[in-house]
């Protein structure tokens, strides 16, 4: 039901640049600063999740991205062309945070007037605007006035708009503010649909669960500078803790195995904190020597939620996640 | 379809669904109708002595009446013009509407002279088929056609295009209440400063006389209408000498006039472009 063909593809000189790239892009309004110093590399193929708290600068980076405001400072490439460059738009496709269409017309309307701004050939017209209504659910209501619609329903209508003509990059801000869960799910494999044709797909979302099940990379903003940019797992690991299952020791408060210290969890699960990754092996050994059969031992895991919070309450940047300066991809 | 012509269809397309054409077709055929009937009316006047009036004297009087509904159509197109115009940028920024449209492969230039061409369109098309039923309904009944109709209902169409830019300009930056109220009283000012003019010429009061003439070339709006009371004046008319009346013309505008009025509105137009190709969305 989801499945999204394959896009013409990438020209190969392309092939082995970013589809984002800014280098200190910085925007100013008057006296405020909305954005200083952005520095970022967002590779081809990936999802993309661009996180901050609210006025971090996460809209106005985008507006840059898509040529809808002029950056007072740096530079930025989008698909290997400098911002806002005309004909690269082609390629892009975008559903804006504040989710606005012409109500007076019906939803085929919109996406026939969308297919004629994009360029595509008209004789594609009718098979895109048919796909973009099954793929998100609409074809049902593809003739009905946009004024009749929900605000799920418009921004439903809103990805299909930003997936026609199969967009090499598509910038996704808050794209499931307005769904219900049935919807999110569906976005969900939309967004890796959109993976697996290789499209790169830049998503801005307050909603971190549903960030963390679709990202591949993440990066983390606030007052407009980029805090932490690494790979979902690398963000999301927690180097400092192990969790071993096992059986053959006798419970208690406590295990001691050597230099190490676990504490109990349910299920037969052990969590020892405070150990470096060299150690581990020297713990399943300290374990097995005790007479210890052990079946898992999993690192640490935060998730997406915590470790944003930790970063921005704490100013902290991710101790033992891959955090790189901004062009560190 | 190259984008100019997406965002001029698109923008018909939304005067038609918003009703704004069905209500001017229900409209002008009354209002033309309620003239119809005024006009058979005039043509049955009698002197206090109870004489018939002759022929001549209906005819002036038809003259005179013909250009006071012009008066009337130029300020409906006038009004209609920037009540289109105002809100035609201003809401699609400020609802968001062109946040899904501008990342498309689309210059704002592009944007702008659509919406453009979106209006002018169908308001110099009002102006040609209600002007010309309201000539040809008045010829009906009256058997009475002004000097030259088809320049007449030009210049109408033209002081509607005038309104028209400069309303849309106003869009790219201000509010569509700030951009009416402020193009309604260049529109107000303007017609009372040709009035001005005209008095100041036919007194031989130069200062008078070149501010209308400065005002009339800064905005070339009463300019254009004085052209359209020019066109519809018989010539027996313009020799009685009414020069202080608001209605009566001092003359065809020249061509330089409306060379420069021509390039007054594409400059316009080109402000309105640089305004929002500068404008941050």
């Amino acid at each position: 039901m989801l499945e999204i063909e394959r896009s013409a593809p990438t020209l190969p000189e392309e092939r082995d640049t970013p589809a984002i790239r800014t280098l200190d892009l910085a925007k100013r309004y008057g006296k405020i600063t909305a954005l200083s110093g952005l520095s970022m590399s967002v590779p081809r193929g990936e999802v993309f999740g661009f996180l901050g708290p609210n006025g971090a600068g996460k809209t106005t980076a985008v507006k840059l991205l898509l040529g809808l405001a002029r950056p007072t400072g740096g530079e930025g490439w989008v698909l290997s062309a400098p911002l806002g460059d005309l004909h690269v738009r082609r390629r892009i496709g975008y559903l804006p945070e504040l989710f606005r269409y012409q109500e007076w017309l019906t939803a085929r309307e919109i996406l026939a007037l969308h297919c004629s701004l994009a360029r595509l050939p008209r004789r594609a017209w009718a098979s895109e605007i048919s796909a973009a209504l099954r793929l998100v659910g609409l074809d049902a209501r593809g003739d009905t006035r946009v004024s009749t619609f929900s605000k799920g329903m418009q921004q439903r209508l809103g990805l299909g708009v930003a997936l026609l003509g199969n967009p090499d990059l598509v910038v996704l801000d808050e794209p499931t503010s307005a769904l219900d869960p049935v919807g999110r799910v569906e976005v969900r494999e939309i967004i890796h649909g959109l993976k697996r044709r290789g499209a790169t797909v830049f998503l801005n979302s307050h909603l971190l669960t549903e960030v963390e099940q679709v990202v591949d990379r993440v990066a983390v903003i606030d007052r407009g500078q980029v805090l932490a940019l690494s790979s979902i797992a690398d963000f999301t690991a927690d180097t400092q803790t192990v969790r071993v299952r096992l059986t053959g020791l006798a419970t208690s408060d406590s295990l001691q195995a050597g230099p190490f210290t676990l504490k109990p969890q349910a299920e037969g699960w052990w969590l020892a904190r405070g150990i470096a990754r060299e150690a581990v092996p020297d713990l399943v050994a300290s374990l097995v020597g005790m007479g210890a059969r052990v079946y898992a031992v999993e690192p640490g895991h935060h998730t997406l939620e915590e470790r944003f919070l930790q970063l921005l309450k704490g100013g902290e940047h991710a101790s033992g996640a891959d955090y790189r300066p901004a062009d560190g991809i | 379809m190259p984008p100019v012509l997406t965002i001029a269809r698109l923008t018909v397309f939304e005067a038609i669904r918003r009703r704004v054409v069905l209500t001017v077709f229900i409209l002008t055929p009354l209002v033309i109708g309620l003239t119809a009937w005024g006009f058979s009316k005039l043509t049955h006047l009698s002197n206090n002595d109870g004489t018939p009036l002759s022929p001549v004297e209906i005819r002036a009087n038809v003259a005179v009446l013909l250009i006071l509904i012009a008066f009337m159509f130029s300020v409906i197109m006038a009004m209609g013009a920037s009540f289109l115009a105002a809100p035609v940028l201003a809401n699609d920024i400020e609802s968001g509407l062109l946040l899904a449209i501008l990342p498309r492969p689309i210059r704002r230039a592009e944007v702008v002279i659509g919406k453009w061409l979106g209006l002018a369109t169908p308001l110099v098309l009002y102006a040609f088929i209600a002007g010309g039923i309201q000539l040809t309904v008045v010829n009906a009944v009256t058997s009475y056609l002004p000097p030259h109709p088809v320049a007449a209902i030009a210049y109408i169409a033209a002081q509607s295009l005038v309104l028209l830019t400069i309303t849309l300009m106003a869009s790219t930056r201000l509010a569509p209440m700030a951009s009416g109220i402020i193009v309604v009283v260049l529109f107000g000012a303007g017609w009372i400063i040709g009035i001005a003019q005209t008095v100041g010429t036919t007194f031989h009061n130069h200062t008078i006389a070149n501010a209308g003439t400065a005002f009339s070339l800064i905005f070339p709006s009463d300019g254009l209408w004085r052209g359209a009371v020019s066109a519809l004046e018989p010539a027996a008319l313009a020799a009685e000498g009414v020069r202080t009346n608001p209605l009566a013309s001092a003359g065809s505008p020249t061509t330089a006039y409306l060379v420069w009025a021509a390039l007054w509105g594409l400059g316009i137009l080109a402000c309105a472009i640089y305004s929002f190709t500068r404008r941050e969305l």
